[in-house]
């Protein structure tokens, strides 16, 4: 039953033009739940009739920002679109920049880009699954999964120096190469995680009370999914196996084997459990990295050889990437070149134009939670007040990713 | 010498000493900060950190909530100008006086009650089931959505809990043949929970819906309406609104002691010679006991929803207490306990 009259969809139910049974209620953008954002919800006694989410409270413009400096510069730019999931959100950026460059990254940099995308999809989905503890006022859930994080924080910081923004990723490589003693560091954080998701499993999601608000709320269909749009773990738990590292060739995933969990049921339980069931597959996906990592440089032969020879065989010798003048201005060609990569909140897309200036002619990036957003205007409709936090958690919406 | 001689009998006398001094207003306050810490020093416990800190560091940070209300103190009270003003400034000052008065019904040793009657009993619960009025008030007289929301809340949940609170409380009444709190202790040769375990869970679940404890913390519901009826609050005033729902904890807590875990039974003799009023400490530290389990479902469970509550109140445990009703007048006439 959809409306689309005045251009306004309002979902499941009807919402008749001066009801004065519906009573608005403007939840942010200063709201212990709302994020950065602004929800116009419409409510018939307890029952939600129409959302509207607003976006916009956090930054804009980050695209045309990205358009007004060198293109190097637009890494550590667009990884503050996501910052807890940071090198996922700018893998794109890098993948896209070098299809336009024309630069093969050498397979070791694959390696470790991968290694460091899975760690940051990791934490994004303890950072989910906290945001969903503290949406249903489950405290506990919401500090252990925040508490959680820095073990992968840390794991991170090891690998690159920095704990959120990460800038990791660069054309033709990666900065920095595998430190010593990671493998064992890993392997503990791994099986610390693998017992921690029994403890998640046994407080928060077999826990009857949480099983009550999640089972059969905010039920997305197969068909409605794929027809909106949505990426990443939200059209997974609806049944639809998509996933962008499987579709994209970017990293190393072609030669690792992994799983792409999917449940059929669509509810909020079953994104929650897609979730846990990814934090899985990434322990294995980083096991087998360590495992099959090849040897020989981080940078790319094209850019190292612009280095001075006695530098290039400290670069090479230290793991650590000493850019090449050249990396200030980095000319991208004229045209255009698209990427995608999987982000713990779904896939995102980059598009990006060169002119043969240092400056991308044009910046396009279409991040998940823009894509996921609509969600709040199909699933809440229909359910209790209550529920809306219980459906924001499950969506794990990340408002300064749609405010791009 | 005669004035000060009059004080002290006067302080010490049951009609003042319980209901101010302990186990009433005075010691409830106390029990306020302790409890409101305690929660949070569990919860924290419970997942991995360290809870208040900074304010007495060598004392678990004991002091902390002490800290807080002093900063509610001297915050400043603002009420806003599409207020109902009478009411809004009104609500508070009756919650706070309903929350206490209920301090007057218990007593606390064999014929240390403040207030003697043969029904303190339904009286204990005419006055803790008025406290939701005020409450309503407050919500209603604040003029904004969220707080409507809250109260519409409250109204619903009241007559969710109200009745199975009230049912499994008079169901304990039929067994022991009394409606005399004093006389319900000295009747249990057993505790009450053993002799109908039906009553005391079903109160007990009351109670902790009743207190808006989770998962029942519907009202303040945070996530989805803010503050639920105290959101326009501020100061020293939401710290009331807070604190209510310990204070009612407390009340009902004692309350559950008296009713099913046989009170200040066994009376702690020394005690009960220095002062009469002292052998409450007994049935104080059940009641603290109950209060402190109370608060740690707080790291086990999070928020039901309210059809999901309602539904539970009048389904599940509204039957549960028609049940121990039935499990009573079984035991009375057919056992003859």
């Amino acid at each position: 039953m959809l409306s689309t009259s005045s251009g306004v969809v309002y979902s499941r139910l009807l919402l008749r033009e001066g009801d004065e049974s519906v009573y608005e209620l403007f939840i942010g953008p200063q709201h212990p739940s709302s994020g950065h954002m602004r929800f116009i919800v419409r409510l018939q006694g307890d029952v939600i009739v129409s959302v509207d989410p607003d976006i916009g409270y956090v930054h804009r413009t980050m695209e045309k920002l990205a358009e007004g400096r060198e293109a190097i510069k637009a890494i550590p730019l667009l990884e503050r679109l996501t910052i807890i999931d940071s090198h996922n959100a700018t893998v794109g950026l890098v993948t896209a920049m070098e299809r336009l460059l024309d630069v093969e990254p050498p397979p070791r940099a694959l390696y470790l880009r991968t290694l460091l995308s899975e760690i940051n999809r990791i934490a994004s989905h303890l950072y989910g699954m906290g945001i969903a503890g503290i949406m249903l006022n489950h405290s506990t859930m919401f500090m252990w999964a925040f508490g959680d994080r820095e073990v992968w924080l840390q794991l991170a910081e090891e690998l690159t120096g920095a704990r959120l923004t990460h800038t990791y990723s660069v054309p033709g490589g990666v900065r920095r190469d595998l430190p010593q003693g990671f493998g064992e560091k890993f392997e503990k954080a791994a099986r610390y995680m693998e017992r921690r998701l029994q403890d998640y499993m046994r407080i928060f999601l077999e826990n009857p009370q949480v099983v009550a608000r999640y089972e059969g709320v905010g039920v997305l269909k197969k068909s409605e999914a794929s027809r909106l749009g949505v990426v990443g773990p939200n059209l997974r738990a609806s049944g639809v196996k998509y996933d962008a590292r499987l579709a994209d060739d970017y990293g190393a995933y072609k030669d690792l084997e992994f799983e792409v969990p999917t449940r059929e049921e669509g509810d909020c339980m079953a994104r929650m459990l897609v979730r846990v069931e990814e934090i899985k597959q990434s322990i294995s996906i980083i096991r087998q990295v360590l495992r099959k990592m090849p040897d020989g440089p981080i940078l790319s032969e094209k850019y190292l050889k612009l280095l001075p020879p006695k530098t290039r065989e400290r670069v090479l010798q230290e793991g650590r990437v000493k850019f090449p003048a050249l990396f200030a201005s980095l000319k991208l060609p004229a045209g255009e070149a698209v990427a995608r990569a999987e982000m713990g909140h779904g896939e995102i897309f980059y598009h990006i134009t060169g002119d043969g200036s240092a400056k991308p002619y044009r910046l396009r990036v279409v991040t998940p939670s823009f894509r996921n957003v609509i969600l709040f205007r199909y699933l809440a409709p229909g359910h209790r007040f209550m529920d809306f936090p219980a459906i924001y958690g499950s969506l794990d919406y990340f408002p300064p990713e749609a405010d791009r | 010498m005669g004035l000060v001689e009059w004080i002290v009998r006067l302080v010490l006398s049951p009609g003042v000493f319980a209901p101010v001094i302990f186990p009433g207003l005075l010691t409830a306050l106390a029990v306020l900060l302790i409890v409101i810490w305690a929660e949070r020093k569990i919860a924290a416990r419970v997942q991995m950190r360290v809870g208040p800190l900074y304010v007495t560091r060598h004392f678990g940070g004991v002091l902390q909530m002490l800290a807080d209300g002093t900063r509610y103190m001297f915050q400043e009270f603002i009420v806003p100008e599409t207020a109902d003003k009478v009411p809004y400034m009104l609500a508070p000052a009756l919650a706070l006086t309903l929350a206490i008065a209920p301090f007057a019904l218990i007593p606390s040793a064999p014929g240390f009650a403040p207030v003697k009657s043969p029904y303190s009993l339904p009286a204990l619960l005419a006055i803790l089931a008025s406290t939701p009025l005020s409450v309503l008030l407050m919500g209603w007289s604040s003029n904004n959505k969220f707080s409507i929301q809250g109260a519409v809340r409250e109204a619903f949940m009241t007559l969710a809990y109200e009745v199975p609170l009230f049912l499994s409380a008079l169901s304990m009444a039929i067994l022991y043949g009394s409606m005399d709190l004093e006389e319900i202790v000295g009747r249990q040769f057993l505790p009450g929970a053993l002799l109908n375990p039906v009553a005391a869970f079903t109160f007990f679940v009351a109670m902790v819906m009743s207190s808006g404890r989770l998962p029942f913390d519907i009202v303040e519901g945070e996530q989805e309406i803010v503050a639920g009826p105290y959101v326009e609050y501020t100061g020293i005033v939401f710290g009331i609104g807070m604190g209510l729902a310990y204070l009612k904890l407390y009340a009902l807590s004692l309350l559950y002691s008296l009713l099913f875990l046989s009170g200040w039974e066994p009376l702690p003799r020394a005690l009960y010679s220095v002062y009469p009023g002292l052998a409450g400490v007994w049935l104080f530290a059940k009641a603290f006991t109950l209060m402190l389990f109370v608060v740690f479902l707080r790291s086990v469970y999070g928020r039901y929803r309210l059809d999901q509550a309602l539904r539970a109140g009048w389904r599940v445990y509204l039957v549960l207490a028609v049940v121990s009703i039935l499990l009573s007048c079984l035991l009375r006439v057919v056992v003859n306990v």
